[in-house]
Parts: C-alpha cells; structure tokens; sequence
C-alpha cells in the first residue's frame, strides 16, 4: 500500500492494485462519522459497440449500461437495499457518459457494508422475468426526464451538437430500445466491463487504511476472475460540425429555456494535459460569464438572463463541448448580445485582475469540495478514468497563464461550431 | 457518538450559537431570521433578501459586492426563503475557507461575518430607501421565481397538493410570496417592512469551524449595526386535523408521466414525545429504499420510479409521491392505501423495524459531517422549543416499537389526494 501525503491540503491517500487489476484507494478523513465508498466501472452510456482482445465485436442496445446499473441490485436472496438498510447503509447507484458507480455511505459496520458492496456488483443475477420487470421501472424513470424541461434543453443541445457520437444518446435509453434488452445481452456487457481491472474502489471517511485495504485484499484473493484481454471501444467518425443549428422541444415552461455552446474537436489528450484543457476553458467561462462578470451584470440588467444562467465544460479524450445559458424571455437575442459582447472583447483580451480574482475563486472552491466525501469519491473517480489525478487540481490552475486564458478564449468561441437548444412551451411562439 | 456543544450568547437580542471544531476546512455561518406566515407580510419579506443581495453601503454595485466575494477565495454565499411550520424563515449562508490553507492577510471568519453583517444591515440605499433600480429588477426575478415552480413537475405537484390541503390556514402560501403582491410594492413600503422585520424578528446567527465563541462575539459587535426592540421567540406551531372526508384534485398540464401526491394530518409534531414514533411510522412507511412504498409500488407492481414519504415534524404532514403512468391511477392509489391500513394494523415486520431504526440512526450520524445540516439540526430546537441531542433522539428511535408505530397509524388520516395528469380526453 503506497501512502502519497499531500501535506499542502493536510490529506494522505492510500492506493495499491490487486493482483486480479482492481485499484484501491483509502483517503482517511479524521473527525469524520461517515464513510463514503465508491466502486467504479469505467463503462458509461457510450460503450455501445466495443469488443475484447481475442473475442468479437459487439453492438449492444442504448440504455444498456443503465439498465445494468439498475439489475445489479437484484440478487437470488433478495434485495440489496434491504441488506444495506440492515446496516445502516444508504446506497445507490448512477450512470454517466463514461462510467457506472455503486456507492454507499454509513456511520457503522463499515467492513461489513463495504463487502455488501463489493460483493453485489461481483455477483450479478439477471432473469428473463426480473428484467422484463425492470422495463416498467425503468420506463418510468424515461418519462419522468421527459418532462423535465431542464433534462430536455441539456439533452437537446448535445443531440444537436453531435450527429454520430453516442455521446448524444439518452443515459437511460428509450422505451424502444430498452424492449431490446435481455438477460444475454446484459451478461455480455457484465463480463466485458465489470472486470476488476476495469474497476476502481475508493473509500472515504473516518477509517483506518490498513484495516480496510486488509479485507479487501482478503475478499479479492477468495474469488477468481478469468485473465480480461485489453477493451477496446468503438466511436464511430464523428463530423467536426454540429449536427443541427438549433434543436427546438416543445414542453410547458414558464419561461423559455435556452443552452448553447460549442462543439470542439476531441482533444485526443488525457491525463494533466486534459486537465490543463478542462480548467484552462472554465476560468474562461467563469471570467466572461461568472455572477461577478461584466457581460452577466449587463445581461440581467437586460432581463435577458435570470439567476439560473450557468455554464460549464465537458471534455473527454475524444469529446468536448461548453454548454451556457439558463432562462429567458428571447433566445435569439441572449445568443446574439452575447456573441455581440465576446466579439468585442477579443481584441484586448481578458484582464490579469479578473484572471487573478477566478483563479483565486476556483482554488477556494477546489478547497470547499474537500470538505465533502461525497464530491471528493465521484470527482476522484472521475479523473482517475481519464489518466487525471483530482489532487493535480490546484498545481495546474498555479501554473495556468493569462496567455493560456487569453489564447483559449479566442480558440474556443469559434461561433461556426455553435449550437442552440431552445424548450418552449407549446402556446409560446 | 460525537460530542457536539453549541456555545451559546445573546447580544443584542440576537441569539448567537458557535460550534469550535477542527474537523471542516472552512467556516461556515447561517443567520436565520423568521416571521410568522402571513398574506399581509409574505412577498415582503421574500422580496428583502433578493434586493439585499444587490448591494450594500460599501459595495453600493452588485459587481462590487460579487467581486468581494470572490477576492474572499470564492466564499460561498447564498440565501434561502422556506416554511417551517407557521413561520417564513430567510436564511442567510456564508461558506468561507479557513485562513490556515492560504495566506489570507486579516481573519478570513472576520472577513466573512462582516461582510454577512454588511449585507443585512447596511444595504444600498438612495434617499434613504433601497434603491429603486434594484427594488424594480428584483420584484421580476422574484416574479419569475414563482412563476417557475410549474417547470419542475415534481415540484409542482408537491406544492399544489399543499396549497389545496391547507387551502384555509396560512400555510397555503408559497415561502416567496404572492405574484399579485408585486405591483405595489415600492422601493419605501418594502424598507419600512425591511426595518420592522430587522428590529422585531427572531434572529439566529451560528457560526461552525476553528473558532470561539469570544472571537464570534467580537466581531458581530462591530458587525451588524442594527437596532432590536424586541426579544421574541418562535410559538409553536399546533398540528390541524385533517378534513372530515378525504378530498381528490386533478390538474391538467402537457405531461407524459402522472404524479400522484398524497397529503395526511398527523396531531404529532417535533416538540412532542412521540416524534421518534412519527420517524419510525415515515421510516417504515416510505422514507428509504426498503420502505413499504418503494417495495410495494416500485418493485412488486412496477409501477413507478420514484415512491416515497416525507415527514414535516414542524408542521404534523406526511406526504407522499410517486411518478406514475397515467391509467396506472386507481391501481397506485389502492396499493399506497393498502400500506397505510397495513401500518394501522400494525403490519410491520421485525426486519422492517430494525432497518428502519439503522437507516435512521445512520442518517442522523452523518449528519453530524456537514456544518450546515449540524446547525440545521440545532435550529430546530430553537423552532420547537424542545431540545433533543442527536444521541438522545437515536436512543428514543431505537424503543420504538410495532405497537406505538400503529397507535401514531392511527391517528394519520389522510386529507388530500392530488394527480397532476395529462390533457387527452379533457
């Protein structure tokens, strides 16, 4: 077990791979009641078309990832949940783009609950019966995002943005494609993604590192998992334009809600040269777009923006888009004042005493986040997945430069890779 | 167990509450500044905290006073409006780092209480007044913030079903007020509102992190320059029966997915003795995963996604909501029935009750890891008036068992069935 101190931040982690691959990591927090613990696949809704060193290539249905996700909690002697509440435990799962997590958190039995969790994701059950019955469930859970209006623009805009990626395919799926779904098929992606070297473990609270390091060595050593040939993923060409413009949906919303934002080409990086991309572009974004910022003043002074415009950065090895907006009484025109208002700042650039005063911001927000077991498990996994390490965070925005910042800007707001997603309500024009 | 003390003062008539701890890597401070509900008062006081926001007398411009915030490395700060039992409640939240992991200059809780004081005490004003440009921006944000509420479903239906269940009791207001309240306030009335709520309402300001209650003391001295008249408490808020015969109200909107809410009257509230009886009866009713909703309507019958209870303490509710398909009604509406006479009868489970005593001593724990669920936790003891530690209230949820679960069963009755559905075949 390697101990890496990061004295600045007053934290230590633990790491140390298994031999069946499984990598783990212990970050004890003193003071703490709860622990937090995430057991991590790197498989997410994109992993649709993939195939393993030596086996065939598989295309599987959208929402499968999902779907799996879900099945998971089901075992031959009942329920999970129920198993975790004997503990104390409160868990749950999610699935990203990019990665499926287990997680729970708990006060006591600690060991114990973190074998439940260990032991349930490495021991699935699917019958023909519990999945077709997951498919009402499931169904639900697709309806209830198509209402949601705030799910619906978010979607829309990277359905707009990306014509061939499944990047732009539903998390969960559609109730079509989800019918497709059987007890095979999942197996299939189970073997494929859920091995341990496929995996991440991270736990997180008021623990002692060896103890908790010991058992899972001990229950890792009791199970055999056949040798996993390399993964390999298929994307399929992706255009470097965006797919449509303008996405309209029609819902009932009070307002109309616009997002935008900007496709790029996929950075091909990982690891700090990826992180120096994804936090380089967000003081980007925070600068122009910030509460604090000139152009946000001036918007809501306009009543083109409301107090939730917001914007953020996606970026992944072979995807990466920005994404801002919120609420407003005319999307054409926030689109316009805004392209209107960067335009004109790109000349001169941004200033060294606004970079300074973000930089500033994020590394207290960095600082925050450490308060949290909860963000510092999903953020460190999901880093980790990308070559990244989350404790790299507050050197690389040290030796990120106004140059750095002003030569993004230019780059990023390229405004032939826009795209627009508008929900309205049906009476609205 | 934790040991958790507040250290406690008055000044000024202000109650102050700090918690020394070494455990988070910031401070974090919370005033909380109640009124009762009322139609007279309400949109006034949700509208205060939208303007205050906008500027002070040291950073008249809202870019000045965003931008301190950021030069304080990014202090969170941010304000909430909601109802606890009769009360409106404003909060304020500050959530600002600890000095010792950057080099700061001056005390960065000094920095921050001043500024929190700053906020609420020394707005921008012009003529004595708050300025009108803000007063007029805020009164159409705040317009829009209501308007809002029907873009989240979820959320919408909670909301109604409350409205029509408490239709006649003050309660039936929305936390940010009334739109129709709007038009006539002006940049005067609402400061006059401003200064009487400042002087007479009940104010509490925690702070929690690395420091004392003397440090505390000092700065809010110099900090809130305000002026108090009275010392007043919270009353009680006194649980209503329900209505004699159970009432069903059916909305229409564009929707693909039904939600189904349910709203019940229980005479238990956080002050009495049997409020660990009313967590156990939510707790085995729908609280978690493993709850009789979430079993019976989500995983046997497949009804729905989400099926759960929630219990206001502070109010005697218990509601219920489920996202259902449409011709799924009357089937969810009978199976949700079903568990509510299956705790009447005492139909509980020995499992079910050590699952849910577990999930709720967990929950309670883990409270005791955020600085701002410790202080909410605090805060209602000063509501209530009964003071229970977090030990204290597991030790009582542990005793509980099937019968008093049933006795509590018995005395919820529900009020309002509520379906917020599609528009085919209006």
């Amino acid at each position: 077990m390697n101990a890496i101190p990061y004295a600045h931040l007053n934290e230590t982690l633990y790491h140390e791979q298994l031999p069946n691959g499984l990598d783990v990591y212990i970050l004890p927090k003193e003071g703490f009641q709860k622990t937090y613990a995430t057991f991590s696949t790197k498989y997410g809704s994109i992993d649709n078309h993939f195939q393993v060193a030596g086996g065939e290539a598989v295309k599987v249905p959208d929402g499968i990832a999902h779907f799996l996700e879900h099945k998971m909690f089901e075992e031959p002697d009942g329920d999970v949940f129920s198993r975790f509440a004997s503990h104390g435990a409160s868990a749950n799962a999610f699935t990203s783009f990019d990665r499926t997590a287990y997680l729970f958190s708990s006060t006591e039995h600690i060991a114990t609950n973190l074998i439940t969790l260990i032991n349930f994701v490495q021991n699935p059950h699917f019958t023909d019966e519990n999945v077709e019955k997951e498919k009402g469930i499931i169904g639900e859970e697709i309806q209830m995002y198509q209402d949601n209006a705030d799910w619906r623009c978010y979607f829309g805009l990277i359905e707009a943005m990306y014509a061939a990626h499944p990047v732009h395919i539903d998390i969960a799926g559609t109730v079509e494609s989800i019918a497709l779904i059987t007890k095979e098929t999942l197996y299939e992606c189970y073997r494929t993604f859920y091995h341990p070297s496929n995996m991440s473990l991270f736990v997180v609270g008021g623990v002692d590192p060896a103890a908790v390091m010991q058992a899972v060595r001990d229950n890792q050593a009791a199970k055999t998992f056949r040798p996993q040939g390399v993964i390999e993923r298929f994307f399929p060409d992706e255009p470097a334009q965006v797919h449509e413009a303008l996405r309209l949906t029609r819902l009932p919303v009070s307002l109309p809600k616009c997002l935008f934002g900007f496709k790029e080409r996929p950075p091909a990086a990982e690891g700090r040269e990826l992180l120096k991309l994804e936090l380089t572009t967000k003081l980007v974004l925070d600068i122009l777009f910030s509460a604090s910022s000139a152009v946000y003043q001036e918007l809501y002074d306009e009543q083109l923006i409301s107090d939730n415009f917001g914007h953020e950065y996606n970026c992944n090895a072979d995807y990466a888009y920005s994404m801002l907006g919120g609420d407003t009484p005319d999307p054409e025109r926030l689109v316009a004042s805004i392209r209107e208002k960067v335009e004109a700042l790109k000349p001169g650039g941004l200033e060294a005493a606004t970079f300074e005063r973000s930089r500033k911001k994020k590394i207290g927000g960095f600082l925050r986040l450490l308060n949290s077991p909860e963000s510092i498990a999903n953020e460190f996994t999901k880093y980790r997945f990308k070559g990244i390490d989350l404790f790299d965070i507050l050197a690389v925005y040290e030796s990120i430069t106004l140059d750095d910042v002003n030569a993004r800007f230019r780059e990023h707001f390229d405004w032939h890779q826009l795209a627009v997603s508008v929900v309205r309500s049906p009476e609205q024009a | 167990m934790k040991h958790i003390q507040f250290e406690r003062s008055t000044w000024n008539r202000i109650r102050l509450h700090v918690l020394p701890t070494d455990q988070f890597k910031t401070f974090a401070i919370s005033v909380y500044i109640g009124r009762p509900l009322s139609e007279d008062t309400v949109t006034a006081t949700a509208l205060t905290p939208f303007v205050l926001r906008r500027g002070t007398q040291l950073y008249p411009e809202t870019r000045m006073f965003r931008e301190r915030l950021d030069d304080l490395y990014g202090a969170g700060f941010g304000f909430d409006i909601y109802k606890r039992g009769d009360y409106q409640i404003v909060q304020l939240r500050m959530d600002i780092i600890n000095d010792r992991f950057v080099s700061a200059g001056e005390s960065l809780l000094k920095q921050g209480l001043q500024f929190v004081g700053e906020t609420l005490t020394r707005p921008a004003k012009e003529q004595g007044v708050f300025r009108s440009k803000y007063v007029d921006a805020e009164k159409v944000t705040l317009q829009k913030r209501i308007e809002a509420v029907i873009n989240d479903k979820i959320r919408y239906a909670a909301e109604r079903c409350m409205e029509e269940m408490c239709r006649d009791e003050p309660y039936r207001l929305h936390a940010l007020g009334e739109i129709k309240d709007l038009a006539d306030v002006t940049p005067q009335s609402l400061y006059a509102r401003y200064e009487q709520w400042l002087r007479t309402a009940p104010i509490d300001l925690y702070v929690v992190g690395r420091t004392t209650l003397a440090e505390v003391e000092a700065i809010v001295q110099q900090a809130f320059s305000l002026e108090r008249t009275e010392e007043s408490g919270y009353a009680v808020t006194a649980a209503k029966p329900a209505r004699a015969e159970t009432q069903t109200i059916v909305d229409r909107l564009d929707v693909k997915q039904g939600k189904l809410n349910m709203g019940l009257r229980t005479p238990i509230t956080y002050g009495d003795d049997r409020y660990p009886v009313a967590l156990m009866y939510n707790g085995v009713l729908g609280g978690y995963p493993h709850s009789k909703l979430f079993t019976n309507v989500r995983e046997k019958a497949s009804l729905a996604y989400y099926a759960s209870s929630r219990y206001d303490g502070h109010k005697g509710i218990v509601s219920i909501q489920s996202g259902i398909q449409i011709d799924h009604y009357e089937k969810a509406v009978a199976i949700i029935r079903e568990q509510l006479a299956a705790l009447t009868q005492g139909e509980i489970s020995e499992t079910e009750l050590s699952q849910t005593k577990a999930m709720i001593a967990n929950q309670l724990r883990e409270m005791q890891d955020s600085a701002f669920e410790l202080i909410s936790f605090d805060f209602n003891a000063i509501l209530s008036g009964k003071t229970r530690t977090v030990a204290e209230l597991i030790e009582a949820v542990s005793a509980v068992d099937a019968a008093a679960i049933a006795d509590a069963a018995g005395k919820v009755q529900l009020d309002t069935i509520y379906f917020l559905r599609d528009k085919k075949g209006e």
